[in-house]
């Protein structure tokens, strides 16, 4: 950690931050005057692939939120857990149900929704000192699939739209992903860098250090003092909460809250966004969903049926040749890199090889 | 002995109560009723069986979680289809497949003659890639020229649903028009093996720092190899000969002879998908245990997708052999003897004033088949050199390794075994389940439910977890035609199906809290 408090250094420090954020700040108004809009066009939230680009990249931001969660627990705590997308679900599912059946106010159901993600962590909790491993996997994978039968369940048909899925939310006008498309653009892009500023708060944090150890390994780090499962428990508290916030934006944001976002599939799109990325590197998560919304998107323009082939294809492929993700290779190389620059600056006489 | 009741006070305490929750259900039930629940639930738990036990033994010899299985289990169903009611496909197939494993057989020849090239470092690493482009690229234009019978998915005339009406009709043979025979056909079977033989050629070029054999082992190969490029060859020219007439008489055969080949077929494809899986795909995955449960995830999406683009994505039924298919006078018979004389689809079995019809197929045969792999692979484990390793393995693989036994061709065996038996148990799901994409994911689902219930990696926790597995959900399936009479509530209460899957987890989920290692696994 540079411990230099001076502006300069800690601009130097975190410049790649801040222009990519600057570059996702900028691309509306940037694909609109590619488009032919004015900037007031944009900001008018007018019809046009400017829009079109943002809400494209709202589920982006909403996937990055996913994954970064999901990240926490199987890439730096090292939970092995199979259950994440019921976190996401039970936020999306109870925004919709206290909105449209409940006719609760936004700030409610945000209240509601941190609640719930508490009390999924908790319930995670209970199983968590009782089993480990395939079997911790298997066991939330088993309360999941709970969760997710209940929703499709005919009986609860009334609230949850069973198969068909949830429909005709009330969207709140401030936030309404239609017409203030772009306030939701900037309100997700912020929640986004929030999130990602506060994960990489956790992890350098004394307890993110020892829930790292408890990846590495768990027996040493009980040995040197820690009582890992209350580390573990804010691991699971702290992702719970977030994966549900996106869940809540999700369900602000879709017409139709489906319930495809409680099933295995989810959450191995998750553990797929990981694996682009590379697990463990929390940017990597947020790499790794904008490149699988992304790719997802062009395949199925591009290929039609055979793209869920190509996926699975690539998928095996990155399993086999890059294991530890973009961002995970791109550290184990940048180390690289930087000396065949400064050799090559050597080479064409500057001081730069030192 | 009280020590060991103390220990294991748990364990039996829920076999206990299972046994009276058990109990109590089929109290609740007229005999009829009963009898055919549990046959039918010993049905289910035999062919979830068949999935588990495969997939358990590969979990604890190499710890690798295959979440492919399902999916092999579906390819297991397919193939067997095809091998069963489209008999000229596979005689088809059989030619090119003989001749590529052919050509690739002769991968010992080449050491001693690729010692003797003194060739530039350079030019001595690239030339085993560009061979192998060669060899795809061969394999790729001559497997695109030979003919092959198939049916066409996207057409419905000429789609697996009729094929299987046809096939049920005894019409198969009249509605077949022979894959054109002659130059072209011959010239690529020629391809085929000229690309068997680039591929092994320049494997064996990728491999040659590997390590020496010495002379007398390596001729002793050489030999072996070539005869067996002989023979492969040989017969797969023979079949290409007398195409028409095997057809013929495969087609002439009685069907329960037929589904006995297409179970030989789809066990062998199973088996050496499982090993091709295994020594290419798995191996070099060993160090990285999540990265393994990706890699079979992927290959479950890709076989899937296969699946859907050869056979389509509507589901279709697989009829029922000759022995099992009987609807004629006789039927339903009365006794098993009324049975064989008859073929019936169904028998009676009286229990008083009531009688229950069971089918012959579902609840008869497919258990017989369960019992007679349970026995047959519990011997294997227990009596056997190869079992005796692969225990040895579970227990710890590193040991085995170190006592000079050759582990690496251990692990390709039992993951061919294990796939063999999940594809067997797709062969024999087809008739009585029907053949549809999502086949395979539930059967995982509810083999790794079974497994979890009766310990990840112990052979009798698979046996008996996928019973339990197949109990549960009949008898729910049961309750919800015919009602519970609970004390507090008026009407009957009727389960309803989405709780036939939420109660099989729910059973998981409660064990695994009270017994973490399942109710037959190992204590860490």
């Amino acid at each position: 950690m540079p411990t230099s408090s001076s502006p300069r250094t800690w601009l130097r420090s975190q410049l790649g931050l801040i222009l990519i954020v600057l570059a996702l700040a900028a691309l509306p108004f940037v694909i609109g005057l590619l488009n032919g809009q004015s900037i007031s066009d944009v900001l008018a939230n007018a019809k046009g692939n400017a829009k079109f680009i943002q809400g494209l990249m709202i589920e982006v931001f909403i996937l990055a939120i996913f994954a970064i969660s999901y990240d926490l627990i199987l890439g730096i705590t090292g939970l092995l857990s199979f259950g994440h997308a019921m976190f996401f679900a039970v936020g999306s599912y109870l925004t919709g149900v206290a909105l449209k059946s409940f006719g609760w106010s936004l700030g409610q159901t945000i209240l509601a929704v941190l609640a719930a993600g508490v009390i999924q962590a908790l319930l995670f909790g209970i199983v968590l000192p009782r089993v480990k491993g395939i079997t911790f996997a298997l066991v939330t994978l088993g309360l999941a699939s709970v969760f997710d039968i209940l929703i499709k369940t005919r009986e609860l048909g009334e609230y949850t739209g069973s198969d068909v899925g949830l429909q005709g939310i009330p969207r709140p006008p401030i936030l309404d992903p239609t017409d203030q498309r772009l306030r939701f653009y900037f309100v997700a892009l912020a929640f986004t860098l929030l999130v990602f500023l506060l994960y990489k708060r956790f992890v350098d944090s004394p307890t993110g250090r020892v829930c790292i150890a408890i990846r590495e390994n768990e027996n040493r780090a009980r040995m040197l003092g820690y009582n890992t499962f209350y580390f573990k428990l804010a691991a699971l508290t702290l992702s719970s909460l977030t994966a549900a916030m996106a869940g809540l934006l999700n369900a602000l944001y879709k017409p139709i809250v489906s319930p495809e976002i409680a099933g295995l599939g989810f959450t191995v799109d998750g553990l797929l966004m990981l694996l682009i990325g590379g697990m463990g590197t929390l940017s990597g998560a947020m790499v790794g969903a904008g490149i699988f919304r992304l790719l997802d998107f062009y395949f199925d323009r591009w290929f039609g049926e055979a793209s869920s082939f190509l996926i699975g294809g690539l998928y095996v492929l990155l399993v086999l040749f890059v294991p530890y993700g973009f961002v995970g290779a791109w550290r184990a190389r940048a180390l690289d890199f930087r000396r065949g620059r400064a050799r090559l600056l050597h080479l064409f006489g500057g001081r730069g090889g030192d | 002995m009280p020590t060991a009741l103390r220990k294991n006070r748990t364990q039996l305490i829920i076999l206990a109560i299972l046994a009276l929750l058990l109990f109590m259900a089929i109290q609740g039930m007229s005999t009829k009723d009963w009898v055919v629940t549990l046959l039918r639930a010993l049905s289910v738990g035999a062919i979830t069986f068949l999935v588990a036990s495969g997939f358990s033994i590969i979990l604890g010899l190499m710890d690798v979680l295959n979440l492919a299985h399902g999916t092999l289990f579906m390819i297991g169903a397919y193939v067997g289809w095809s091998a069963y009611v489209r008999p000229d496909t596979l005689i088809d197939l059989l030619p090119p497949l003989a001749l590529l494993l052919a050509g690739f057989l002769l991968g010992p020849i080449w050491s001693n003659w690729l010692e003797r090239l003194a060739w530039g470092s350079r030019r001595r690493h690239l030339w085993p890639w560009a061979g192998l482009i060669l060899a795809l690229a061969l394999l790729w234009i001559a497997a695109g020229k030979f003919p092959v019978a198939i049916w066409h998915a996207q057409e419905y005339t000429d789609s697996p649903i009729v094929w299987a009406q046809n096939f049920e009709r005894g019409l198969v043979a009249e509605s077949l028009t022979p894959a054109p025979r002659g130059g072209p056909a011959l010239l690529a079977l020629v391809g085929l093996l000229l690309a068997g033989v680039a591929a092994s050629l320049s494997l064996a070029g990728l491999r040659r720092r590997a390590g020496q054999m010495s002379g007398q082992v390596a001729a002793a190969a050489r030999r072996r190899a070539l005869i067996g490029c002989a023979l492969l060859a040989g017969l797969g020219l023979l079949i290409f000969l007398f195409d028409d007439t095997l057809t013929r008489f495969l087609l002439g055969l009685d069907t329960t002879l037929l589904f006995l080949i297409a179970i030989i077929v789809a066990t062998l494809a199973g088996a050496s998908l499982g090993a091709l899986m295994e020594s290419t795909l798995i191996r070099p995955l060993y160090e990285r245990p999540i990265y393994q449960i990706m890699l079979t995830f992927g290959l479950a999406f890709i076989g899937t997708e296969l699946v859907r683009a050869v056979w389509g994505r509507t589901g279709f039924t697989m009829p029922r052999p000759s022995l099992f298919a009987g609807t004629g006078d006789g039927c339903p018979a009365a006794s098993i003897g009324g049975w064989f004389t008859h073929k019936c689809s169904t028998i009676l079995l009286t229990f008083g004033e009531d009688t229950a019809r069971i089918r012959t197929y579902n609840e008869i045969f497919v258990i017989i088949v369960g019992l007679i792999v349970l026995v047959a692979v519990w011997l294997l484990l227990q009596r056997t050199r190869l079992g005796m390793i692969i225990r040895a393995g579970v227990q710890d693989s590193e040991m085995v390794e170190a006592l000079g036994i050759n582990v690496r061709r251990v692990f390709t065996l039992v993951f061919a075994l294990g796939v063999g038996l999940a594809a067997l148990g797709g062969v024999l799901a087809g008739p009585s389940m029907g053949l549809s994409d999502a086949m395979g994911a539930n059967l995982l689902l509810g083999a790794l439910i079974a497994l979890a219930i009766g310990g990840l990696t112990s052979y009798p926790g698979a046996a008996a977890g996928s019973l339990l597995v197949g109990l549960l959900q009949q008898f729910i399936i049961k309750y919800g035609q015919i009602g519970i009479n609970l004390p507090f509530l008026d009407a009957p209460f009727k389960p309803s199906p989405p709780l036939v899957p939420a109660s099989t987890i729910l059973l998981m989920v409660i064990i695994l809290l009270l017994m973490p290692q399942g109710l037959f696994g190992r204590r860490e």
